[in-house]
């Protein structure tokens, strides 16, 4: 198991975007799957996820709606919305940008 | 943004909802992570727990995520408000003294504020106002501003100007009307038959003046004011087309002004009464022959400019015309006294000199309403203080600092609202007794309300009352470290100490505005003094006055008093039988009672064998008096003779002049024998020298005044207008016994004479000083409430430093400090703020006296009576102040103080 990174400022609703841009999925869900595909490498604090969320919800990049989980619990489903699938591309763009720079400059590319 | 907007609605609106919602997301989480642990081989109780660990504190996360959701400028407010007001009930004490300061601070300044507005601020309730202006002719070469002007210069304002609309003339008097209920002393305007155009009124019932209306003289036609309507003809329509009797001449009702109109100039100055009565005035008798340009004799004009004309260019054009005219006519234009034209808004020009006492007022209440703060500020300090602990707590389950800086902000803003509610209610209580005691000298007062402009200031003078006094401990305890509070035993912490410091600066404040308020209600008081110890040049006690007016009919068939012999038979008459009143010494008449007279007409002097406009300043005022007032009013003579009897009409005139005339035109020599004239009236020999009066107010360094005897002044040859006269009578009798014998003696003469304004010398005296009076009590209350609550500050914090201190005041006393080595620390403190502040304060004042410099008299702005005296009150009050919690501190148990800590 890789140690545990924190997020970069900023990351956390990169994160999420990309995460629910494969498909709708609840608070925890985003939270094992980010841990899942960056091998246990990426940990959100669970505390910063759902503020994270509101804040998301309230500009318009995701919505929310209420479905049922797998286990057949009532839980709260989260979907990108046309804004966010824009600022996702944004975002992305940006982020990758700014890896490939920092990787010139430390000598690496 | 929409999306944003309705969905901080949303939360506002189902805040349960959302609540809920929120309660289930984190719930659905939680045990999620706590299925996964069971899964992964945890007991469940053990899974719960690294759960709780991993999504951290509960509260914090439903805390950020509300924040995050945007909602809480508007439910969090609601919030914060019942928190606030849950908080107000606590301390009943404290939010009774807060609301009470709050609601007198600004109160007084609501009231101030609603005065200056209807006096200052509220344009004149005619149609544009700000196109009407007053006019002045000027000789700026003699020193002379708004002197008479003659039909031909008045004729050059309509149709040689070219800025005006309108130009309207006017002449003030006072007039005897019967025909209504009763008979009645008016104060009547005779106006241009334009006058109502050029204000832009229209009239409630009947007409106003129509060109018809100007003829030469005055046309058959009244308006009258709807008070006048109300009282002597009870309202009633039909009013308009009746016939009632100006100073015996016969006029129709024309119309009825609407309720609330008022001739745009200062109260009148004989009887005090709004006008009531206008009549049109042709301005030319119509014998008149061509009117002559020197023919100087009309006081009052003002005009509405054209539309599209600035004031600038106005009065630009107006100059520019002046000198044409002087060009024109140089003969009727002395060089040296450069006649000229200047206007003035008309609001500006009746609000005059009461412009500096408003603002003095204003600043007073300001100061009152900034001390105010300070000290609820100073008491919110201490609370904040003692509120470390729950800040403490609400900080560690999550409020932001944004979040608690909000609400203590939200409770001083409420606090000062409900202030400010209960403020404007003092402000109406208080308007009320204003209206009654404010002299009636300041213009427009009864146009004073509680109006839409008075209740947005008052609400935005508690908003910021509120956020001043607020923002100070908020900002104070959001910087301050918060986590030693949650300790228990956090006294002396850094924090306090900070507060302590802050609060210092508070009281220092406090201390210094009230010397300010003081040093100003010193200087003012002081004013007063130094007016009511003036000498007024005549011993004013045992004196009756009463005034009496003679009709003046412009048909001079219809005058009873029309030929100089019948005057003089008259007044001759009149004196005999005031004179046999029992109780009477002498009775004294006189054209204008001193001290009690505004008008300022002073005609230009001429003195034979000088060259006349020589000198810039040869102008002074003549005073018609019978040979009796003189002794009336213990006038000493200081050389020549007293007039006579036989001073009358046909004899050569004679003239007495007061001593400062003397020094000021015959420095060098013997005034008596000299011969003068008024204007261009007949040549007077001066045949005696009198005292100095002050005949235009006491606070007022006259000019020169010049009697001339009332049998000789009355020569309707010169024009010469002497109807009103005031009767001063010496008596041992009281006013009550007087006055209904005046006016029987009065009556016995001439019946259809009335007699009004009774009152005694000293009555008059004092009631010239009413407003100056009332601006010093007001502003000395001010002061005195100042005081008051700088010396509560003062208290407030030596009595909390002694709380804190206690156990270290144990200590010392356990180590062997003395009683007055516990006072010497308490009461030094105190002793180092005062003399701060005071310090402070008076370097304010020095700076600040100079604004006053306008209202005070016989006292220099930088009294050093006032400063010392202010200084040395406030310290002693301060050193009482601080006496009392010391005290306390030397009753400290030693063994209890450091026990409980």
């Amino acid at each position: 198991m890789a140690a545990t990174i924190e997020l970069p400022q900023g990351t956390l609703d990169l994160l999420i975007l990309q995460t629910l841009a494969l498909a709708p999925q609840h608070g925890w869900a985003i939270s094992e799957r980010v841990q899942q595909i960056s091998s246990d490498a990426l940990r959100i604090q669970q505390g910063s996820l759902y503020p994270a969320l509101h804040r998301l919800e309230r500009r318009g990049w995701i919505k929310a709606r209420w479905g049922v989980s797998e286990n057949n619990r009532r839980a709260k489903y989260y979907e990108l919305t046309k804004a966010g699938r824009r600022q996702l591309e944004l975002e992305k763009d940006a982020w990758l940008k700014l890896t490939a720079a920092m990787a010139q400059v430390l000598g690496m590319a | 943004m929409l999306s944003d907007g309705l969905y901080r609605l949303r939360s506002l609106f189902r805040r349960a909802r959302v609540e809920e919602e929120l309660d289930d997301e984190l719930r659905f989480h939680f045990e999620q992570t706590v299925a996964k642990g069971i899964r992964e081989g945890l007991t469940s109780d053990e899974a719960a727990r690294r759960a709780r660990i991993l999504i951290g504190g509960i509260d914090q996360v439903k805390e950020q995520c509300r924040d995050a959701r945007g909602v809480w400028p508007l439910e969090v407010l609601l919030q914060d408000l019942r928190y606030a007001l849950r908080l107000l009930r606590q301390k009943p004490a404290f939010t009774a003294f807060a609301i009470l300061t709050l609601a007198l601070g600004i109160g007084a300044n609501t009231a101030i504020f609603s005065v200056v507005n209807a006096v200052l601020l509220r344009p004149l309730p005619f149609r544009e106002p700000e196109r009407l202006v007053k006019i002045r002719f000027s000789e700026p070469g003699l020193g002379l501003r708004g002197v008479l002007y003659s039909l031909p210069e008045l004729e050059d304002l309509r149709n040689r100007a070219g800025v005006f609309e309108y130009v309207t003339g006017t002449c003030r008097g006072s007039v005897n009307m019967t025909g209504g209920a009763r008979p009645e002393r008016l104060e009547v305007i005779l106006g241009s038959a334009n006058y109502f155009a050029t204000l832009g009124v229209e009239p409630q019932i009947g007409r106003l003046f129509r060109l018809e209306d100007s003829v030469p003289g005055l046309a058959p036609s009244a308006v009258i004011s709807d008070s006048l309507w109300r009282r002597d003809f009870s309202g009633d329509p039909s009013a308009v087309g009746r016939t009632i009797r100006i100073d015996e001449e016969a006029y129709q009702i024309v119309g009825v002004l609407p309720p609330g109109f008022r001739n745009p100039s200062r109260t009148g100055r004989s009887t005090a009464h709004d006008v009531e009565l206008w009549l049109a005035y042709g301005f030319m008798a119509p014998s008149d022959p061509k009117p002559l340009r020197s023919a100087r004799a009309f006081p009052g004009v003002f005009g509405r400019l054209k539309r599209g004309i600035t004031f600038q260019q106005a009065q630009a054009r107006l100059a520019a015309m002046a000198a044409e005219i002087r060009r024109d006519y140089p003969a009727d234009y002395p060089p040296q006294a450069q006649w000229t034209l200047e206007i003035t808004p008309l609001q500006d020009d009746i609000v005059g000199n009461t412009r500096p006492t408003l603002l003095v007022l204003l600043g007073a209440v300001t100061l009152i309403l900034l001390i105010v703060s300070l000290n609820i500020a100073n008491l919110l300090l201490a609370r904040a203080s003692g509120r470390q602990q729950e800040m403490a707590v609400r900080s560690a389950l999550g409020a932001s600092r944004q979040r608690i800086v909000a609400q203590m902000i939200t409770e001083s803003v409420l606090l000062s609202v409900i202030g400010g509610v209960a403020g404007i209610a003092v402000a109406f209580a208080g308007l009320r007794v204003v209206a009654h005691v404010i002299p009636s000298n300041i213009p427009r007062l009864t146009e004073v309300s509680l109006d839409w402009r008075v209740l947005v200031f008052a609400l935005l003078t508690s908003l910021a009352t509120g956020l001043i006094f607020g923002l100070a401990p908020a900002v104070h305890t959001a910087r301050s470290d918060l986590l030693p509070g949650i300790r228990e035993n956090s006294r002396g912490s850094g924090a306090s100490v900070k507060t302590g410091r802050f609060r210092d600066v508070l009281v220092i404040s406090e201390l210094a505005l009230a010397v300010v308020l003081m040093a100003g209600a010193g200087l003012l008081l002081r004013t007063l003094r130094s007016l009511m110890e003036e000498n007024p040049g005549f011993n004013p006690t045992q004196i009756v006055t009463a005034n009496v007016n003679l009709p003046y009919p412009g048909d001079p068939a219809k005058d009873p008093y029309h030929t100089l012999a019948k005057q003089i038979a008259f007044y001759k008459e009149l004196a005999r039988r005031i004179n046999s009143i029992p109780g009477v010494a002498r009775a004294g008449f006189v054209s204008h009672l001193p001290a009690a007279s505004t008008d300022g007409f002073r005609f230009s002097l001429g003195i034979e064998e000088r060259p006349s406009n020589g000198a810039a300043d040869l102008h002074a005022r003549d005073i018609p008096i019978n040979p009796d007032y003189f002794q009336v009013m213990q006038i000493p003579l200081v050389s020549g003779r007293n007039f006579s009897n036989d001073d009358e009409g046909g004899k050569p005139r004679v003239a007495i002049v007061d001593e400062s005339t003397a020094r000021r035109y015959w420095p060098e020599s013997d005034p008596l024998g000299r011969r003068i004239r008024m204007g261009q009236g007949a040549w007077m020999t001066i045949v005696g020298i009198v005292k100095d009066v002050k005949q235009d107010g006491l606070d007022v360094v006259g000019f020169p005044h010049v009697y001339v005897p009332m049998y000789q002044a009355f020569d309707v040859s010169e024009g010469y207008i002497f109807r009103d006269f005031a009767i001063a009578i010496r008596t041992s009798q009281p006013l009550s016994v007087l006055e209904p014998e005046i006016r029987r003696q009065v009556s016995s003469v001439d019946a259809n004479l009335p007699v009004y304004d009774v009152a005694s010398m000293d009555e008059l005296l004092d009631r010239s000083l009413a407003s100056r009076r009332l601006t010093a009590n007001i502003v000395s209350g001010f002061a005195l409430v100042a005081l008051l609550l700088a010396s509560i500050g003062i208290y407030g914090v030596l009595a909390f430093m002694v709380g804190q201190r206690l156990p270290e005041i144990g200590v010392r006393v356990a180590l062997g400090a003395s009683r007055s080595d516990v006072l010497k620390l308490i009461v030094g403190k105190g002793v180092v703020l005062a003399g701060i502040g005071i310090v402070v304060g008076v370097l304010v004042a020095l700076a600040a006296a100079t604004l006053m410099g306008t209202m005070l008299y016989g006292v220099q702005p930088h009294d050093p009576v006032v400063l010392v005296g202010v200084s040395v009150l406030l310290f002693v009050v301060a050193l009482l102040a601080s006496y009392l919690p010391a005290r306390r501190a030397t009753q400290v148990d030693p063994s209890t103080a450091l026990r409980t800590t």
